[in-house]
Formats: C-alpha cells, structure tokens, sequence
C-alpha cells in the first residue's frame, strides 16, 4: 500500500502519521515530513506508526537522520505505536535501543515508556 | 549450512525479470514475485520477511551495485514452490565484499543512518549467499513446518 503522511500537532508535538509502506520509493516524501517537522521548530515529534505495515532500510535511516537533527535542535523524534512486523525489525536492527518507542501516541506525548 | 534444501520439482519453475536501474521498477516487480507467494498459503510473517529482503536486495543491487547508471539493468529471477522460495538478484556492477560490511547492530554503529540491507536480509531469509564477486545474491525462505497445512 503507498504510504502517505498525515500531520497534527497534540499537546505541544508534532504528531506525523504514516500509513501504508514505508519503502524505498517513499522515504523522500518520509524524509520531507520528518525533517520539516524538526526543522520547523517542533521539539518533540511522534511518529504514529499504527498503520505502517511496512518499513525498509531507506526508512529507518530518515528516522535516524530525523533523530540525529532534533537531538542536535534540543528535541526528540519518539516512535509510538508500532506493529508486530515493525516491532520485529526494530528489535532485529536494536533501532529500539536508539530511539524512544511507545505503545501509543498518548503515551509518546506523555513521555511515559510501557511495555510493548 | 542449512540442512533444508529448496524444492526441486519442475512444477515450479524460475521465473525472470529484468529491471531497469530506477527505484519505481521495485514496487512495479514485487507484487507479481509475493503474489506467487500469497498464492500458495505462505503466511504473513514469511510475506513481510520475503518483501523485505527482496525490497533490500534490489535497492542495494540499483543504488550499490549500478550506482543509478540508467544504462544498467537488474537481474531478478525467483522460484515460488510450496516449500520454499528462492530469489536470485544480480547487478551489473563491479561487485563487492559483503565480508567488510560493518554490524550495523553494534552500539557505535547504531546512529549511521545506512548499512542496514544485508543485515536485514541475513535476518529474515533462512540463506543468504553471494555470488560473481557480490554482484549476485542468493537467498531463500523455507516455509516453516506449521505452515504446510494451510497450503491452499
């Protein structure tokens, strides 16, 4: 499924939403959402992952870039709600010891971490 | 060594493509390549494994291997049988030594932003193996056992 992207701000973050696949072909529409919402000024951004139902290697390095730059700003780039598959590469890749994964955005904007 | 070794039967025959060196050629490929696999009960897991490690190996054959030069092409070939499935993808690059790849998994290693392809492919394919100096590689997913009874 093509990915698109869907952006609303929640209680002082930039919520990014990203439905569909994550691959190659969309990692620049990806990277433009991500690295404009850092660059915009948004200290913390969430990617609502809840519909991604798949994510390449293209794709993981937009949100290590994105992290990189908002680390660098003062912000945070969290990861909220993944699914099963997405879960798995994290853990494959241990991008879940980078970045701050939450079970679902409330929790991301709370900043509370909980179990998966 | 694996001691599965892919189907044989010539039922299921290797099929082939060959792509053009642009990223737009990849999602025009896949579908025909999982469609086969949907077709013949493999589960979602082994969906996404084969998707993934197949999206990986092309992206890395067009942009590592021809390095963009339109004038390349790729070579995918893929055997879709009930116990296994077999890809083959080959660049028309000068190759490569996937022996030097750093872990992209190691703590120094985990903020790089690339180097994640083989590794992805390593770990969700049952065989991963190169060929004519990197420029080819070979892998396979075996269905796992469970999963035979709900061959369609």
């Amino acid at each position: 499924m093509k990915m698109t992207v869907q952006m609303r701000d929640e209680s002082g973050c930039r919520v990014i939403a990203i439905s569909g696949s994550a691959d190659v072909e969309s990692s620049a529409a990806l990277r433009e959402a991500l690295l404009g919402a850092v660059e915009s000024g948004a200290k913390c951004v969430i990617c609502d992952l809840g519909r991604t139902d798949f994510i390449c290697s293209d794709a993981l390095g937009v949100l290590i870039t994105a992290y990189l730059k908002a680390r660098t700003r003062g912000g945070s780039v969290r990861l909220a709600n993944p699914q099963e598959h997405l879960r798995d590469v994290l853990a494959t890749t241990r991008l879940d010891h980078l970045f701050d994964v939450y079970a679902d955005v409330q929790a991301a904007v709370a900043g509370k971490k909980m179990p998966l | 060594m694996p001691s599965r070794q892919p189907d044989t039967d010539s039922t299921y025959p290797w099929a082939e493509k060959i792509l053009p060196t642009r990223l737009e050629a990849i999602r025009e490929a896949e579908p025909d390549v999982l469609d086969r696999i949907g077709g013949l009960g493999y589960d979602d897991d082994c969906l996404f494994a084969i998707r993934l490690a197949l999206e990986e190996g092309l992206v890395n054959a067009m942009k590592h291997g021809n390095r963009m030069d339109p004038a390349k092409r790729v070579r995918l070939a893929y055997r879709v049988a009930p116990d296994s499935v077999e890809i083959r993808i080959r660049d028309e690059g000068g190759g490569f030594d996937p022996g030097v790849i750093p872990d992209p998994t190691v703590d120094e290693n985990l903020q790089r932003p690339c180097g994640r392809g083989i590794m992805l492919m390593r770990s969700y394919m049952d065989v991963v193996e190169y060929a004519c100096r990197g420029a080819e590689v070979r892998m396979t997913k075996f269905r796992r056992p469970a999963q035979r009874g709900s061959q369609k």
